[in-house]
């Protein structure tokens, strides 16, 4: 048995072996501490306002001329969860080749990130969305028309990317 | 129409009366609770439903009576289901002895305060009662046929059977004071400041820890700690089921918090001469101005009650078993020991 | 014999072979591009450049050595290309010298120089030459910032290759696969210095029946293949060994999976078969049936009316109706398309359960399919092993079926895996059959007219042997999952399929109730209250060695050893020392 007797000072003396002061001190702390200010945000109304370091779900940026993904697949070879299909298909378009399907499933994405890391493009980055709702499996699924997101909105991530990735 | 059934109708409607009284008072201190642990913890607490969340409660109770009602294919049915009764069913019973205020007189006729007040033998019936609540949490455990339910349940007994003796032990020195076993007669006796706490100090804080552990609460709540025992007895209860073990934690609070009131706190009694309200003994407004003043100290025994739990980490088993037998039980003899020597020599 | 070191270790090499041989054959890697053991040496890539020299001879004639006692080298100054060095006596090679490397590492960056970094997009990553060197032998940046040079992307060279230029490495292979393997000598370099680029001459196509192989061959991304161009990441592929099932020489080749869909079919080293190549056909054709069109669950024929039911009632119907009729009024139809194992199974079925000896085979030919370099006219991959299974069978013939039919001798056939295409006279009578019992893949005109309908597993999901033309016995085994294999094949899918449960799309894709022919059988005769109890292929294959003096003493084991075994010859089975892999780094 790797049992070690508490030295002389480690032991409780008289009054913290009667427990009732200590408890009422105790007690006096908690009541002290109901009256304190609250940190509580009160979520719907008042938002949590991300900055660009912040991990929210990922999306496809757009660009003008369509997405960057070249459906390189890298995202969904490196996501830990196995959350990402993608099915690549030829376009007419210089860059030869786009997602088809570009599906996450967003009941099984961790927010890890690794996706954007991998990105050759810079085409996944994670957003600042954060409130996702889904009331069935298959709403969890994103296509392309939830994944793709203007290039505009997704600045501060951009540049944040281009300080410290 | 014979007497009996007069008393018996009238009994009804005095249960039916408590019964309705206990319920919002179980739905008030899970609000209480729910917001005192937030005001603790720097939280705001449920703010969502109704003008501040007031009507959280209903919500959660609402929540559970749509919930799916789950019993395991291996569980022993019958049990299962009469358990969470049993345990809810103990803790109103209680309150049949129970006085909330003095009777009044009207007409000649003399009306009581609670469904049996007077008889006789009121604290014996309320530990008996006490002792069947142990079935229900360990019927729950061991119909559920589930190791940590079992736990759970053999826990809960061996906490109770343990803290019912220096229970009973600490109300033996309030009887001696008395002389009798009926709660009014007890609380006539603190009149006029003489309440049984300044006469019996040591006697109440032994009451007081073993009705913490009587009722499974915060820091005794090791029937149902999650870190060992997942949910403890209940486990392997979901919708209503689960709704009436959760009641009957929060009424069992309440009759705790009335028991001490009554034993030690003076019960129904003023905190001050009813002359100086211009109150008549045995009237209505008397009657209404004591169970104003019960409630009221009711009610901070149950604040006290969530208070602690939200302060005071759980005790280890043996901790538990340690304090309860080798501290408290000593305790309680002692504390009879003293106070029949000082009742023999002051006769 | 002659004897070369190479980095110190001494080996024993034929006289007249190159360096890089004899290194490949000692297990030793070379970097290199252009070199090919099928193609002629052209010597042009440099990747394989190495440091060659002699001992010092003393002028007495011995030897010189240093304090050490080692011998003293006298390497050249100048690298020499290990593909086109011819090994000599005393020779010694340096592969790993500083000046090696940097030779290495500066051939990779000229050849980065104008390659597009277009690996994302590109349908070779993940087996390319040029990103395997990239990593192994290259400093990983470049001092380059010029504009890279742009060509042309997307010229059709023929219906099945496609040539991106811009990421051409200018190694020649296709032109040398063209010219010496293909006979259709019609590329050529066009242009000089960076602005090389490869063209066909005028008016020509490159369009001969082996044309896909240079997409195989070539070491970047440059040829890719219009038919899968896209399909999947080569790391989402499982690749599993099997045989191609168009013709009877047998190609080796692998299975290219994901989702349980084959998604490409690509030739597999075999020296004594195949060598390195397939033919367009087989690689285009030979899985699409696989895929698509199949009858994946047992049906029965009810008043004419077609309906699907389970395994139970199919096999119970089955059994029942054989039951009403005369041994000698049934007829057996083995197939050259089933495996050795299922033929066997089919024989032993008719011979001991149904207590006939009416069993036959079709043969399916097709002259104008065959050529000097793979393609022969059998069109079925397992003709041999029929013959050597049904030799000594005294049986109503085949193909005399339409004329048995006609005039009642045969009320009953039961045909496993044969579709009578080639036949039209047999469909014809099959009209006036009491009872057909059918093993299909697809729908066709057989499983129309059939009674029972039970889908047989196809070569991509059944394991078991082919015997080919030449007579070498070849095993494989399944690359799809079925329903009945499901378990046993979590062990070698790719990762998305390995890992599926489900609720993850990626098994949705069909899970095909098919069952190989033999378990078929072998369901029937248990339910005739015969008590086989196979368990799995391997199994079967040693009763059919212990049976057949062709077969003997052959294994699975061991036919995977030695790439498959001649008939006969299981005692002496020739090997090989070595087998080149152009793509080492490839998945599988």
């Amino acid at each position: 048995m790797n049992r070690r007797k508490n030295s002389e000072a480690e032991r409780l003396n008289f009054w913290e072996k009667l427990y009732i002061p200590e408890i009422a001190k105790g007690l006096g702390l908690t009541f002290s501490y109901m009256f304190r200010p609250k940190f509580t945000r009160q979520y719907p109304e008042e938002r949590f306002e991300p900055t660009g370091s912040y991990r929210g779900r990922p999306v496809l940026v757009l660009e003008e001329d369509g997405e960057r993904c070249v459906a390189c697949g890298l995202c969904s070879r490196v996501c830990p969860a196995l959350a990402i299909e993608v099915q690549a298909a030829e376009t007419e378009k210089e860059k030869e080749r786009y997602p088809e399907k570009f599906e996450i499933n967003m009941l099984r994405c961790i927010f890890c990130g690794f996706c954007e890391e991998v990105c050759p493009e810079e085409a996944i980055v994670m957003s600042k969305d954060y409130d996702l709702v889904f009331e069935t499996k298959k709403d969890a699924i994103y296509g392309k028309d939830k994944l793709l997101v203007p290039i505009a909105e997704l600045q501060d991530r951009l540049e944040f990317l281009r300080q410290y990735k | 129409m014979n007497e009996i059934s007069w008393i018996l109708i009238e009994a009804g409607v005095k249960a039916l009366i408590i019964i309705g009284m206990m319920l919002l008072v179980a739905a008030a201190s899970v609000y209480v609770e729910r917001k005192v642990s937030a005001f603790i913890q720097l939280r705001i607490g449920p703010n969502r439903v109704g003008p501040f969340g007031l009507l959280q409660p209903f919500a959660d109770v609402f929540k559970l009576f749509l919930k799916e009602d789950i019993i395991p294919a291996a569980a022993d049915r019958w049990f299962h289901r009469i358990a969470p009764v049993i345990s809810l069913g103990v803790a109103f019973a209680v309150y049949a002895v129970i006085p909330f205020a003095d009777y009044i007189v009207i007409d000649d006729k003399i009306i009581q305060f609670g469904i049996a007040p007077d008889v006789n033998i009121g604290i014996l019936f309320i530990l008996a009662l006490t002792s069947v609540g142990v079935y229900g949490i360990t019927l729950a455990g061991w119909s559920s046929n589930n190791k940590y339910s079992l736990l759970g349940g053999l826990r809960s007994s061996a906490q109770m059977i343990s803290y019912e003796l220096s229970m009973g032990l600490a109300l033996v020195s309030v009887i001696l004071i008395t002389g009798s076993l009926s709660l009014t007669d007890i609380v006539r006796d603190q009149a006029g400041w003489r309440w049984n706490i300044f006469i019996q100090p040591l006697g109440f804080i032994i009451f007081l820890v073993s009705s913490f552990a009587e009722t499974n609460r915060a820091p005794f709540d090791l029937p149902e700690a999650e870190p060992e025992l997942v949910g403890g007895f209940n486990t392997e209860y979901s919708g209503m089921k689960f709704g009436m073990f959760f009641l009957a934690e929060y009424a069992n609070m309440a009759t705790a918090s009335a028991l001490i009131a009554m034993l030690y706190l003076g019960g129904w009694q003023l905190p001050f001469p009813p002359e100086w309200l211009g109150l008549q003994p045995h009237t209505l407004a008397m009657a209404l101005a004591q169970f104003a003043f019960l409630v009221i100290k009711v009610a901070v025994l149950i604040f006290f009650f969530i208070w602690v739990r939200w302060s005071i980490p759980r005790f280890r088993y043996d901790q538990l078993m340690n304090l309860g037998w080798k501290v408290l039980l000593p305790l309680a003899i002692v504390n009879i020991l003293i106070t029949a020597v000082v009742l023999y020599i002051l006769k | 014999m002659v004897h070369i070191t190479i980095d110190g270790i001494t080996l024993e090499a034929t006289e007249g072979k190159t360096i890089i041989e004899t290194a490949f054959e000692n297990g030793i890697q070379i970097p290199h591009f252009c070199w090919h053991p099928e193609l002629s040496i052209s010597g042009n890539c440099r990747m394989c450049l190495v440091e060659v020299g002699f001992p010092k001879k003393l002028s007495d004639g011995n030897l010189e050595r240093n304090s050490d006692g080692d011998l003293v080298i006298n390497y050249f100054p100048k690298l020499q290309i290990a593909c086109a060095t011819f090994v000599s006596e005393g020779m010694h090679v340096r592969l790993n010298s500083p000046k090696v490397i940097e030779a290495q590492e500066a051939v990779m960056e000229f050849l980065l120089i104008n390659h597009p970094l277009d690996c994302p997009i590109c349908d070779e990553a993940g087996q390319c030459k040029l990103q395997e060197y990239a990593f192994l032998h290259s400093k990983g940046e470049s001092r380059f910032i010029e504009m890279k040079n742009h060509k042309d992307k997307r010229v059709p060279w023929g219906p099945n290759v496609l040539f991106d230029a811009e990421r051409c490495i200018s190694c020649s292979r296709c032109i040398r696969f063209a010219k010496e393997i293909a006979k259709q000598d019609v590329l050529t370099f066009v242009q000089r210095g960076d602005h090389v680029t490869i063209e066909l001459f005028e008016g020509t196509k490159f369009d001969n029946p082996y044309s896909m192989n240079v997409i195989d061959i070539c070491p970047v991304g440059a040829l890719t293949s219009p038919d899968f161009r896209f399909k999947s990441r080569v790391w989402d592929m499982s690749f599993n060994d099997s045989i191609c099932p168009g013709c009877g020489r047998g190609c080796n080749i692998k299975i290219g999976v994901r989702n349980n869909e084959i998604l490409r079919l690509e030739p597999r080293t075999n020296l004594f078969v195949n060598k390195y190549w397939m033919c367009d056909w087989g690689r285009l054709t030979q899985y699409t049936f696989v895929n698509k069109n199949r009858i994946t669950e047992p049906m029965i024929k009810n008043n004419d009316q077609l309906k699907i039911v389970d395994w139970k009632e199919a096999i119970e119907f089955t059994v029942q109706r054989l039951r009403q009729y005369k041994p000698n009024e049934i007829m057996f139809i083995a197939s050259p398309k089933a495996t050795n194992e299922d033929n066997f199974i089919l024989k032993k079925f008719a011979n001991e359960i149904i207590n006939t000896n009416n069993i036959d085979f079709l043969k399916h030919i097709d002259e104008s399919f065959e050529d000097d370099l793979l393609r022969v006219k059998s069109k079925t991959p397992n003709e041999r092993g029929c013959e050597i299974i049904f030799k000594d069978i005294q049986s109503l013939k085949a193909i005399e079926l339409a004329e048995n039919i006609q005039n009642g001798k045969i009320k009953v056939v039961y045909a496993m895996e044969e579709d009578f295409a080639d036949y039209p006279m047999i469909l014809e009578s099959m009209k006036n059959l009491e009872f057909l019992v059918v093993h299909t893949y697809n729908n066709n005109e057989i499983s129309l007219l059939a009674n029972v309908i039970f889908p047989a597993s196809t070569y991509a999901e059944a394991e078991g042997t082919y015997v080919n033309i030449n007579g070498r016995v070849q095993h494989f085994t399944p690359a799809l999952v079925t329903r009945e294999n499901f378990r046993f094949m979590g062990m070698k899918m790719s990762r998305l399929d390995k890992f599926g449960a489900d609720n993850d799309r990626w098994t949705y894709h069909e899970q095909r109730n098919c069952k190989q022919s033999w378990k078929i059988l072998q369901m029937l005769a248990r339910a005739l209250s015969f008590d086989w109890n196979y368990r799995n292929s391997s199994e079967i294959f040693s009763l059919i060695a212990g049976e057949f003096s062709e077969f003997k003493s052959m294994t699975y084991e061991l036919l995977d050893k030695f790439d498959g075994i001649i008939v006969g010859k299981a005692d002496s089975p020739e090997s090989v020392k070595y087998k080149y892999e152009s793509h080492y780094m490839k998945p599988n």
